[in-house]
């Protein structure tokens, strides 16, 4: 019987027009069949080994072999060692890497290569190398060179490491010739800016390099081409070798022990201090600043740290300057943070709110009803005074409304019954959409918000950002991410051209909390049309236009001038107001970093250009002059710091070995390889269809009987 | 008789309105079989395009994948037409080819998945040692022998990804003949190409 069913199955690819009533056999067959196997599937799998074919988890976790068969040598231990120290909205870090050879035989000599996360805003300035009471201090160089210093290095037997970045937030170190018994510590520098939102300051160490960072996993070798002219795609896979580190398989326990301390000078009397994930102990020194722990010695290298700290409750907005001098230019950093309001004082200057939802193929599944969820919720949070209207695009678009209308009993229904029928199909048309939403002009008493929901497939992503800059003029744009993994890239850069924020939903159990987070944000602008007066010519700010100022979150600018005058003044407007505040400079005393903060927005700003077709070549001069002259790691230099002395003779044959690293904490394998559900719902609805007929047929008899 | 009468009119919506619902349910899951059924035939000669050496040949015109390879077992008369990406949209097409894994026919694993009610219902019965034949765009055709067959639970499973043999391993849902989707197991079926010495 259910060979029967199998054939029959079989065939509807071929004969299609045989489909429908080999279906309705199939059908009952396979039911009858499979109600069984569908009881005992709630247990666990037949084979309960859980993987295929890897021969170095059943080989011990500290054992790598090597090219001569059958040999074995234990792998290099990690320790990390973090001390954090935040200054203001600036986090400096000292990462330890201390990497131990623990093999005691004469011959095996090691080579450590660690890929590691940093936050993404990381900007790496310093590597050194200590050797027993020695520290050697790093040089930086442009990629290709690090690398052949560090290779020759190698070669010669002597100690040296090599700090490379894979991807702004994937990290490498190489650390060659540790010999049998032997330590060498690495000590990377780099510093962040930390995050302010709704009231919280937080920063984020991340420990491990989660298999979810790479947008390609390890398949594709360097010498295949990727057909079909997607040349970003080759670039990503290309290096997906060097950012992909073998996992330890969660049986053999957790690896990579890790020790951290922090010093929070927040600047500002601290309210609540609180770590989500980790037990931390919390010290408070008798000028404010506060020293912490975590409680326990180490932690395993699985889960991310994040501290979490809030000021005591404030009035106005604040605008905050700090300034470092640096060579011949000074370097400034500008904050402006929003007064803590309440949820009654709100402002409440009118908007035109214009929604576009994508409802193209890749959209469909959780994704859509995630999307209709947010919607729905942004349509509840409108209020009289403003006006809206909704577009949504797959192969083409659509518009509810013929032009923006104002929010009504009648406009509100309507928009409701709208998206409660959207439905996920087609292809993703995005570039009319953006027109669309970007033609329209409000009132000048309205603040138009274009509020986009979308996963951000699409493959034209310069043409749109070109459309953003030029067709945005008063509007605001607000990218929201759909689904767990959106195109965030695209999105988060799609904002910012904007002049708006991205927000990303990953769960439909997000939705709420997260539409909440950013309404309340759209809801109250506090300063807009922002413009800082008083730097001349020579000054360059990052980003170039300075954003508008929303409760619960504060606008921050970079800024690098020859000459920085007694007093910036800035101007924006409270709703139709104008507002006014000026700064004094001078007085300032002087804080570290504030260079290298403005050096990384810099090169973020440069590579960015780069998606504007702007070539390779001088894309690349350009990062090199600003990473070169403030020493900073970046695609295309590399710190590398090398020993005097070569320890290794040339004869011993050196062993390379990838550092393992440990499954992020929750991670599962299906969403590394993110393989699509593999069963259609097809059977179950003909059953559960059927079933309906025999009712209907066993109604009617019943009824034909009594009448 | 209660005020629920069989001769009521509210009997008579009851049952009519159940047909609709029956008709509807057993339509949608019809339409699911000869989805897969019909767009193979499309597929075909989005094919045979691709071979003539056009890239990226989309079967219809709003499609957001194209064909990829060509997958065929002649022992059991299965032809497939794969599809480039492994997403639940285009999975109802045809098989998908996951992008991070090795390209049809290059040195290194490729990982296709499928349904497995519709296109990949026949690796239940496939037995170690069978053969499998896959088309890249090319046009060169490897053979590929069946060395494993296996369930595993998709939340702590992993593939194996050789870069060295070429090799080819095809995920459907387990178990089979279930009417309910979803679940956390999957069957995977490993073949390796016999050429490579």
């Amino acid at each position: 019987m259910n060979r029967h069913s199998i054939v029959n199955q079989r065939l509807f690819a071929r004969r299609t027009a045989r489909i429908l009533c080999a279906t309705l056999v199939t059908t009952f067959f396979s039911w009858a069949g499979g109600l069984p196997v569908l009881l005992a599937c709630g247990e666990e799998p037949l084979h309960s080994e859980s993987s295929i074919g890897l021969n170095d988890v059943t080989e011990g976790s500290l054992l790598f072999k090597t090219n001569e068969a059958g040999r074995y040598i234990p792998a290099p231990i990690l320790k990390t060692d973090v001390q954090i120290s935040v200054t203001g909205t600036i986090a400096r870090t000292k990462l330890h890497q201390e990497f131990v050879n623990p093999s005691l035989k004469k011959d095996d000599w090691a080579e450590g290569i660690y890929v590691f996360p940093l936050p993404e805003t990381a900007a790496v300035d310093h590597l050194r190398m200590k050797v027993g009471e020695r520290t050697i201090e790093g040089q930086i160089k442009e990629r290709a060179e690090a690398k052949k210093v560090y290779d020759q290095a190698k070669q010669e037997g002597k100690r040296a490491s090599l700090v490379e970045q894979g991807r702004p937030n994937v990290f490498t170190t190489s650390v060659a010739n540790i010999a049998p018994g032997d330590r060498v510590t690495v000590e990377i520098e780099y510093q962040e800016t930390v995050r302010y939102d709704q009231g919280t300051y937080s920063f984020r160490f991340p420990m491990v390099v989660g298999p979810r960072y790479i947008p390609g996993t390890p398949v594709v070798m360097e010498d295949q081409p990727r057909a079909y002219g997607w040349s970003l795609d080759t670039d990503r896979v290309a290096d997906a070798s060097r950012i992909t580190p073998p996992v330890q398989h969660p049986d053999h326990g957790p690896i990579n022990p890790v020790t951290l301390t922090i010093d929070l000078a927040a600047g500002f009397p601290l309210g609540k201090v609180e770590s989500p994930y980790h037990d931390i102990l919390v010290i408070a020194e008798p000028d404010g600043r506060r020293h912490i722990t975590l409680r326990a010695d180490h932690v395993p290298a699985n889960r991310d740290f994040a501290l979490l700290w809030q000021p005591a409750p404030g009035k106005a907005p604040v605008a905050t300057v700090f300034t470092e001098q640096q060579g011949d230019g000074f370097y400034a950093f500008l904050m402006l943070s929003p007064p803590a309001l309440s949820d009654q004082q709100a402002t409440s200057q009118p908007r035109e709110a214009i929604f576009v939802i994508d409802t193209s193929g890749s959209m469909a599944g959780t994704s859509i009803e995630q999307a209709k969820a947010a919607l729905l919720l942004a349509l509840t949070r409108l209020g009289t005074q403003d006006r809206f209207n909704i577009i949504q695009f797959n192969s083409i678009t659509k518009m509810l409304f013929s032009q923006p209308m104002p929010v009504d009993t009648g406009t509100l229904r309507k928009a409701v019954h709208y998206v409660e029928q959207l439905k996920a199909n087609g292809g993703t048309e995005i570039l009319p959409a953006l027109k669309m939403a970007l033609m329209g002009q409000a009132p000048s008493t309205h603040l138009r918000q274009v509020i986009f929901l979308t996963d951000g497939q699409v493959g034209n992503e310069d043409e749109l950002f070109g459309v953003i800059r030029d067709q945005l003029r008063a509007s605001r744009l607000f990218t929201i991410g759909i689904g767990s993994a959106p195109n965030s890239h695209f999105m988060r850069k799609a904002a910012e051209f904007g002049r708006g924020t991205f927000t990303h939903i990953g769960s439909t159990s997000e939705v709420k909390a997260q539409m909440d987070s950013i309404f309340r944000k759209l809801e109250r602008p506090v300063l807009t049309n922002l413009v800082v007066e008083g730097l001349d010519e020579t000054a360059e700010t990052f980003p170039a236009k300075v954003p508008d100022l929303y409760d619960g979150e504060p606008v921050v600018v970079a800024l690098m001038s020859k000459t920085l005058p007694a007093r910036l003044t800035i101007r924006g407007s409270i709703g139709a107001s104008p507002w006014t505040t000026v700064i004094a400079l001078k007085d300032d005393p002087s804080r570290d970093g504030l260079s290298v903060n403005w050096a990384r927005r810099k090169i973020d700003s440069i590579m960015n250009q780069q998606e504007f077709g702007q070539d390779e070549s001088s894309t690349r001069q350009a990062v090199l002059d600003v990473a070169l002259a403030h020493h900073l790691v970046s695609k295309y230099t590399s710190l590398v710091v090398v020993d005097r002395e070569p320890i290794r003779p040339t004869d011993r044959s050196l062993i390379t070995h990838a550092m393992k690293v440990n499954l992020p904490e929750g991670q599962d394998y299906q969403a590394i390889f993110g393989l699509p559900r593999t069963a259609t719902s097809g059977q179950l609805q003909i059953f559960f269809g059927l079933t309906l007929l025999v009712l209907t047929g066993l109604l009617w008899a019943y009824r034909t009987r009594v009448a | 008789m209660s005020r629920f009468q069989p001769t009521s009119r509210s009997f008579v919506a009851l049952v009519v309105s159940l047909f609709a619902i029956g008709l509807w349910q057993v339509g949608e899951g019809m339409w699911i079989y000869a989805k897969a059924g019909l767009a193979q035939l499309l597929l075909r000669r989005a094919w045979s395009r691709t071979l003539e050496g056009e890239a990226a040949v989309k079967p219809w015109p709003w499609a957001d994948t194209w064909p990829v390879a060509r997958l065929t077992v002649p022992a059991r008369r299965i032809d497939l037409i794969v599809l480039n990406g492994a997403y639940g949209r285009s999975l109802a097409f045809g098989p998908g080819y996951l992008e991070s894994s090795a390209l049809p026919g290059s040195t290194g694993t490729t990982i296709l998945t499928g349904h497995r009610d519709t296109h990949f219902a026949f690796l239940e019965l496939i037995q170690t040692g069978e053969r499998f034949m896959l088309q890249s765009r090319g046009g060169r055709t490897r053979s590929y022998r069946v060395i494993d067959r296996r369930v595993i639970d998709s939340r702590t499973g992993r593939i194996r990804l050789n870069r060295e043999q070429p090799s080819l391993v095809l995920v459907t849902c387990y178990p089979f003949r279930v009417p309910i989707p979803g679940g956390p197991l999957r069957w995977i079926v490993t073949a390796e190409a016999e050429d490579h010495a």
